[in-house]
């Protein structure tokens, strides 16, 4: 009797301990391949062992936006956009055009918006044949995308939803005739910034703006994007900018506040045209050299532009009599006059003007027939 | 005596079985429509409208309306504001838009498919159906032509076909229940150029019109029309203005419109059930005092008044 208890209780301690491994088995067999199925991995990449060489990355499920460069010349210079086309014929797209315009506003990304560091992607890549894809309602399908990308704008400034915009028509299958005053065309022409702008304003104590836009370009090095953000073909194109809302006094000022935020009203308000700035007025005209350089070479970036010390040193602090070559003014002195002091020819310290030689010389002679040592050209 | 007693019997089991069948009525109340149901979103932030008009196209397609007097090129059509018709299961129309007057928006008119919808509870011969897939059907073969409907439908939709003497009927969107039988989307979500239409499960599309709320806050006055309005419906709007803006009705209730009557129709069966055992039984009861009266005329009196209150034989 005693015996076949101690047997029993064998057999179900073993029992218990098969069953206690089993399932230890089982929860390790579970953890495992839960950890498998939901490895990090395989949210970027598409096979099981990815090396350095060959990454296989995921192509479309990037979520984040990354900046791409504005230049477009790694792009194609037209792409065909007609996987769907059957009504209206393939759309030829300019993307060189597209490209170089959007540099006003926020480069490439305005369309490849899941842009990347490396080769964007195009947008079949991603967008599928599917409209309202139940597995990412988000996702619009390739047609969808392209209606969206395209219309966002050109609809917003041609004020037209024509077909034909964009396709071509299928003979036969179409019924309208393409219109040849579409505003889409081979090439835009070269936009050739204005000189001189004149505002009337309703500012009464100064309507007259006066700006001079190539001057602003030359002075401070601006290029395009640095006054005209967010800009599109409407700025230019738009038939029917007069129905636009008026803008708002800070809307108005915004441009040119970025720059003029501490000048008053008079910087830019007067009853009359303002004339360009001449450096010349202020008492000191620019030479050669001067003239060539941006403002903020003389005078210090960051605090508004004043009168300087215009004696040499106070730029040119390393400089002497004895160090300074004369042959960069374009005139090497021979050995009679490079032995004498600056002063004795530049009289009153003016080194802008050519000073007189009759100053010295009886004869009445000038630098132009007999110059004071060998004439070079000036690089 | 003995009469009495079983007529007090009869009388509380009429009571017990009406109370009964209240919490079944009650569990109806709290459904909160079927989980898997599909929808639709518009976004009208993304219709083009002007030249396009494709989805009033595919609709007259897929439910062989007339196209008679369909010129998608004839732009004149939102000068005026359209409604719905036998023609037309859905209009597209042109509202301002005082924040950038050269994109106007446009707005898509079709049945909304209200998740409890007034229509089918108007309907005496239950003619108006909502189906699980989310689509609000109609059946002709039992519809009497009360348009008790279209009185009663929040938003104008349906319509009715006066034009064939011997089959009038309601017209209205389908939400194309065939086609999504068939595994197919909508027409107008299928057709849509800018997919500014997009089908898929209800809880979905709310939670892919709140991303995009999110993500755009400038585009999108905030707010999902449809979401809760006439309680709840299964097509949805993305707007960006408020919708009373865009043509969409006033002072919409956020409960269902049935639940408005619901109170007082449930309580019209208890009405017609116990009310005449109660005042049958008060009567009986008064009359069973004159028995105790004048005890000779007990048996006559009891099957008159019952023979009289139902019909049914006293035993």
């Amino acid at each position: 009797m005693h015996r076949e208890k101690k047997d029993r209780f064998k057999f179900f301690s073993l029992v218990v301990t098969l069953l206690l491994l089993l399932a230890l088995v089982g929860v390790r067999q579970a953890a495992f391949s839960q950890n498998a199925t939901k490895s990090p991995c395989s949210d970027c990449h598409v096979c099981p062992w990815p090396t350095a060489k060959e990454p296989c990355l995921k192509s479309c499920t990037r979520p984040e936006k990354v900046q791409g460069p504005i230049s477009a010349h790694p792009g194609p210079d037209v792409t065909i956009l007609g996987q769907l086309a059957d009504m209206y014929q393939l759309v030829r797209f300019n993307h060189k055009l597209h490209a170089d315009m959007v540099g006003m506003e926020q480069g490439c990304t305005v369309c490849h918006h899941y842009a990347t560091s490396g080769k964007y992607l195009s947008c079949r890549e991603c967008h599928g044949k599917k409209p309202s894809n139940p597995e990412n309602l988000r996702q619009p399908s390739l047609k969808a995308a392209y209606h969206r990308q395209c219309l966002s704008c050109h609809r917003e400034w041609s004020h037209q939803t024509r077909c034909t915009l964009c396709h071509l028509p299928v003979p036969g299958k179409t019924a309208v005739t393409l219109d040849s005053t579409d505003i889409i065309r081979p090439s835009h022409p070269a936009i050739t910034p204005p000189q001189t702008k004149i505002f009337n304003t309703p500012y009464e104590l100064g309507p007259i703006v006066t700006f001079h836009h190539q001057e602003h370009i030359d002075r401070f090095g601006l290029s395009c994007a640095n006054c005209h953000q967010k800009e599109n073909c409407g700025n230019c194109h738009d038939i029917q900018k007069a129905v636009r809302p008026a803008k708002s006094m800070e809307e108005v000022h915004a441009v040119c506040n970025n720059c003029h935020r501490q000048d008053g009203c008079n910087k830019c308000h007067d009853t009359k045209e303002k004339p360009k700035f001449s450096h010349a007025a202020t008492g000191w005209p620019l030479n050669t050299y001067h003239s060539k350089l941006d403002c903020r070479a003389c005078h210090p970036t960051g605090k508004k532009i004043a009168r300087l010390d215009s004696s040499c040193k106070n730029c040119h602090s390393g400089w002497n009599p004895g160090n300074f070559k004369h042959a960069v003014t374009g005139l090497k002195l021979d050995e009679i006059h490079s032995q004498l002091d600056c002063v004795n020819c530049h009289t009153e310290r003016n080194y802008s003007q050519t000073p007189n030689c009759s100053d010295c010389h009886a004869d009445g002679r000038s630098h132009i027939d007999s110059p004071p040592g060998e004439r070079l050209k000036i690089k | 005596m003995g009469n009495i007693n079983r007529r007090t019997f009869l009388k509380f089991s009429v009571i017990a079985a009406t109370l009964g069948a209240a919490p079944s009525a009650k569990s109806q109340e709290n459904f909160s429509g079927w989980p898997e149901r599909y929808g639709m979103l518009t976004d009208t932030t993304l219709c083009i409208g002007l030249n396009c008009r494709k989805c009033e196209e595919a609709c007259k397609k897929v439910n062989n309306l007339s196209r008679k007097n369909l010129n998608l090129s004839d732009n004149s059509v939102f000068e005026h504001k359209r409604r719905t018709d036998p023609e037309n299961y859905t209009v597209v129309n042109r509202f301002p838009n005082p924040n950038k007057p050269e994109t106007p928006y446009y707005v898509k008119k079709q049945c909304m498919h209200c998740d409890e919808p007034a229509c089918a509870s108007a309907c005496l011969v239950k003619a108006f159906k909502k189906t699980p897939e989310g689509p609000v059907i109609y059946n002709k073969d039992v519809c009497i032509g009360c348009r008790y409907c279209m009185v009663a439908c929040p938003f104008g939709i349906p319509s009715y076909d006066y034009f064939d003497a011997y089959t009038p009927q309601v017209r209205k969107c389908t939400m194309c229940y065939d086609r999504i039988q068939q595994g197919k989307i909508p027409a107008c979500a299928e057709i849509c150029p800018q997919e500014a239409i997009t089908f898929g499960k209800r809880k979905d599309l709310i939670a892919l019109a709140r991303e995009r709320i999110r993500s755009h806050p400038e585009r999108y006055h905030p707010h999902i029309f449809g979401e809760e309005e006439a309680g709840g419906t299964s097509w949805l709007y993305l707007t960006g203005l408020d919708s009373v803006q865009l043509g969409f009705p006033n002072a919409l209730a956020k409960t269902a419109y049935p639940e408005l009557t619901r109170g007082f129709l449930s309580a019209v069966p208890l009405v017609l059930t116990i009310w005449p055992v109660l005042l049958v039984g008060l009567y009986k009861f008064s009359q069973s005092r004159q028995v105790k009266e004048s005890p000779e005329s007990t048996q006559n009196s009891v099957e008159e008044s019952h023979a009289g209150s139902n019909g049914k034989p006293d035993n």
